[in-house]
């Protein structure tokens, strides 16, 4: 990993608008953000007869970001995470559970309350193409944080505009330009320079180099890396590539079904992947490489509807190891040795023989 | 796939094919030539605008009304599809041509039962009783690997989900046994345990039934997993073209090298920095002079403005001056690439 471990104490961004105005006390020993078995549920559609169906997105997730560091989220499609990252920011309330983020439970804090906590939080989205208002100039967009802030006058904020522009590699006078005119990795880095006009403390960053070409990714991974530095950023890391995330990333977490199924360090994670669904995770990434050894599909089936979530252990239904024990009791997220997680009844001992 | 001494199915020559709207013309394609042959997997494989899913839809002739032929030919089956009249290309659509596409919802219709749509198919193009047809497409299905395949029959699209609409999809395009299957990004909306399922049932359908599959695709894991020879694709041009492992192990071009590298190495723990290509891809309503390349190249030189160099090589061969017979040694030898010395290197090759 990049990270700089000197990247909190070089945490010196000029800000023209004065103090942050913290949540909270500094604790630095504490993760910047603590997770406890929060839950997101949606009611969906209509049912004739008996209750409407309820959507279990986020179904029990305990997770702790530290200060810092670049977490991972991986899993597939409709998996949880990205309603994982909208609950954490609170463009979703929670149905239950609790977010500490720098000490404060946001999870049920007003609106107003969040004000502050908003600041601190940004995102960078999928597709910069979508994500920019086409009729803004550059320089309107990435001032539009500061000037909802209240922070600097018109001519600081366009200094700083300049100054965000470089940082990511965009030319100052880029700024009276549209977004339309941009191509799609020049257009992420706008969006990354409006998510960081505030200098957050935490950056979602959600899938945001799927939308770009192979050859353009690297140039803006190789960016968030610097910003991390120079900024002390810390980052939520969410996307489908696995090979990207283990890259970029510190630690990762492995959803399914709403769930965290495993987590630990990066190196940990692809050398001793412990849950079946990580195992087949990665023996499913295409290796660029034509002489690699490629394994039959790792697991058959596709992954269940998260409104009928199988009983027990939820990836049992297409769980090559699993046994009566894993329909009867779902396995709680444990560490198996050195901090490595793992939500799995087998995990760290001798897998069963399948079943018949 | 060493150099194939049968026909090719496909023969694809000088293709060129543009967009013209009111801000002028966007040429997408501009001379692309290559060759499939029976029984292999040829892939494409290219970054947004570089002409590679605007080269299938001009075999197919499929563009949208803006787009052309402008010039070329394209040979199957000693026919030139670009000279074909609608009716006949109708009866090579769907039948000797199988195609699937990135998205199965939008190609599949979601008011009929998939049955129905691949009974559709095959009694538009054989001649066959509807329970003969029903009956085909039982047995399509458990080719595909459909559960409870007559069953699944009277689904509705929106019934299954996108690894299975996908199987639904390849299911039609098999129906009336092609010689060549066109995929283009099958697997890229899929999810990565399902996409290894599809393409090890891509792989396996292909082995049993023989047919020839050009598929197209942005990346290079599944491109090394699945295909025999590949054609990269850059400002709608081929810029190299070889065996895949001759391909992966030796890029000659310094835009194949640049693709290779910008991508992390799963087995590399030290996490070094990546290498990514400087820049963004060419304009091609203005597409550069010269090689498309040049301005994001580390090796451009004042010839490579100038003039848009051939193709270099025989069977593994790269659109670069630096494979030019007289060309200095010092690209290919200081980044241990191999365009040896003792092999024939001639003009454009095809």
């Amino acid at each position: 990993m990049t990270t700089n471990p000197t990247a909190s104490a070089m945490r010196h961004f000029p800000l023209d608008g004065g103090g942050r105005e913290g949540v909270g006390a500094q604790a630095p020993g504490q993760p910047l953000v603590s997770i406890h078995d929060l839950h997101k549920h949606f009611i969906t559609g209509r049912a004739l007869f008996g209750p409407r169906p309820i959507l279990r997105a986020v179904d029990g997730v305990t997770l702790d970001i530290n200060r810092g560091e670049t977490l991972g989220l991986v899993g597939e499609s409709g998996c949880g995470k990205s309603t994982l990252a909208r609950t954490l920011i609170r463009l979703y309330r929670p149905t239950s559970g609790s977010i500490h983020f720098d000490g404060t439970d946001i999870a049920t804090a007003s609106e107003r309350d969040l004000v502050p906590f908003r600041r601190r939080v940004q995102m960078i989205f999928q597709d910069p193409y979508a994500s920019l208002n086409g009729r803004m100039t550059v320089r309107d967009l990435i001032a539009e944080p500061l000037e909802i802030a209240r922070i600097g006058t018109p001519q600081s904020r366009t200094a700083k505009v300049h100054d965000l522009l470089a940082r990511v590699g965009l030319h100052a006078d880029h700024a009276n330009r549209f977004a339309h005119e941009f191509s799609g990795g020049q257009r992420q880095r706008i969006g990354i320079a409006r998510a960081i006009a505030l200098e957050p403390d935490l950056v979602i960053c959600d899938e945001p180099i799927s939308a770009l070409d192979v050859s353009v990714q690297a140039q803006v991974v190789n960016m968030l890396e610097d910003l991390q530095d120079q900024l002390g950023l810390t980052y939520l890391f969410i996307t489908h590539d696995l090979s990207m995330v283990r890259h970029i990333s510190d630690r990762i977490g492995v959803m399914y079904l709403g769930r965290i199924v495993e987590l630990a360090s990066n190196t940990d994670l692809y050398r001793r992947p412990s849950h079946p669904y990580t195992q087949a995770l990665l023996a499913s990434i295409p290796v660029p490489d034509p002489t690699a050894a490629r394994p039959a599909a790792p697991v058959v089936g596709e992954i269940p509807s998260p409104l009928h979530i199988p009983s027990g252990c939820r990836f049992r239904t297409r769980c090559p190891i699993a046994t009566d024990l894993c329909a009867a009791s779902e396995p709680e997220l444990r560490d198996i040795g050195g901090g490595h997680l793992a939500a799995c009844h087998y995990a760290g001992a001798a897998p069963p023989q399948p079943a018949a | 796939m060493t150099i194939p001494q049968m026909n090719p199915v496909l023969s694809v020559r000088d293709l060129a094919t543009s967009f013209f709207s009111q801000r002028g013309e966007v040429q997408a394609v501009r001379g692309v030539s290559f060759d499939v042959f029976p029984g292999e997997v040829l892939g494409i494989v290219g970054e947004s605008g570089s002409g590679k899913s605007i080269t299938a839809m001009s075999i197919l002739r499929l563009l949208k009304a803006s787009g052309r032929i402008k010039s070329g030919s394209v040979h199957f089956d000693g026919q030139d599809l670009t000279a074909l009249d609608e009716a006949d290309l109708r009866d090579i659509r769907g039948n000797r041509i199988g195609m699937i596409f990135q998205d199965p919802m939008t190609s599949l219709n979601p008011t009929l039962t998939v049955g129905e749509q691949v009974i559709e198919t095959i009694l538009r193009h054989r001649k066959a009783t509807r329970a003969e047809a029903r009956a085909r497409a039982v047995e399509l299905f458990e080719l595909v690997r459909i559960p409870s395949a007559a069953e699944r029959l009277k689904s509705y699209p929106h019934e299954f989900s996108g690894g299975m609409r996908q199987r639904v999809m390849i299911a039609i395009a098999l129906a009336c046994d092609p010689k060549l299957l066109i995929a283009d990004e099958p697997t890229t909306a899929l999810d990565v345990t399902i996409q290894r399922q599809i393409l090890g049932l891509l792989k396996d359908l292909q082995s049993r039934l023989g047919m020839a599959i050009i598929l197209i695709t942005h990346d290079l894991g599944v491109i090394a997993e699945v295909t025999d020879r590949i054609v990269v694709m850059y400002g709608g041009l081929v810029m190299e073209t070889g065996p895949v492992r001759d391909l992966f192990a030796r890029p000659m071009h310094p835009y194949t090298r640049g693709l290779l590298a910008s991508v992390p190495d799963l087995r590399d723990e030290t996490h070094r920095r990546l290498t990514p290509i400087p820049g963004s891809p060419p304009d091609m309503a203005h597409p550069p002079t010269g090689c498309p390349f040049t301005p994001r190249c580390p090796h451009a030189m004042r010839q490579c403005q100038a003039a848009l160099p051939p193709i270099f090589g025989t069977g593994h061969g790269a659109r670069c001056w630096l494979h030019h017979p007289d060309a200095p040694s010092s690209f290919t030898s200081s980044s241990g690439g191999e365009v040896s010395a003792q092999r024939r290197v001639r003009g454009p090759s095809s």
